[in-house]
């Protein structure tokens, strides 16, 4: 496994907020600690939403790239 | 936990104030949403309803109005996303009372406070939002 390779894919495309957030909010409790989230998604505030998100709750955000109307969020689970 | 209580457990403490009932639907499904969101950033999260908040929570209500009409998501949907969150749920007996209604007229999980405990999650809270 490489360092940038996901974990778990989740795939939020076409939702709303706050429905990116709750949904990475609920997948990253199943994840071990240090094990990454890709979160695809297209609504446009999802990259400030997901710093204000991540920096709250002790996950770190590795990467955000758009690809397209796709943003994707690389997150790694913290404590 | 306590009713009208803060347990202290989240990362931090948010009070929501709603005020506005069925006849502004568009208004209707912010303090959720935004209650949601909160939650998911571990805090814990609590939405006070007066005024005519309360006729929100009617079980007869959730399913027949939400915030875009008939284009949209009932509120009901909106209301579970925050409780499925832990988003807890609050009215008091004056605002019922004004809006003609009983506790046994909203959805289940609605917990009664009075004015001292609406006020003492204020002062004790990080946060107030009103609307």
């Amino acid at each position: 496994m490489t360092d940038t390779a996901a974990d778990v894919v989740l795939n939020c495309e076409g939702m709303q907020c706050p429905l990116p957030v709750v949904k990475t909010a609920q997948a990253i409790k199943n994840l071990e600690l240090g094990q990454l989230l890709e979160l695809l998604a297209t609504d446009p505030g999802v990259e400030p939403d997901m710093t204000a998100w991540s920096s709250r709750t002790g996950n770190t955000i590795e990467e955000i790239r758009k690809d397209g109307d796709v943003f994707h969020v690389l997150i790694r689970k913290g404590s | 936990m306590a009713v009208g209580a803060w347990s202290g457990d989240g990362e931090g403490k948010v009070l929501y104030v709603q005020t506005h009932g069925v006849d502004d639907p568009g208004r209707c499904a912010t303090p959720f949403f935004l209650a949601a969101s909160a939650a998911a950033m571990e805090c814990e999260v609590a939405i006070y309803f007066t005024m005519y908040g309360p006729q929100l929570l009617q079980r007869a209500v959730v399913d027949k109005i939400g915030p875009k009409g008939e284009r949209g998501q009932p509120l009901s949907y909106f209301i579970k996303q925050a409780t499925d969150l832990g988003v807890r749920l609050y009215v008091c007996q004056p605002s019922l009372d004004l809006n003609d209604l009983l506790i046994e007229d909203l959805i289940d999980g609605v917990e009664m406070i009075g004015g001292a405990s609406f006020n003492e999650l204020a002062l004790t809270a990080d946060s107030v939002i009103s609307f």
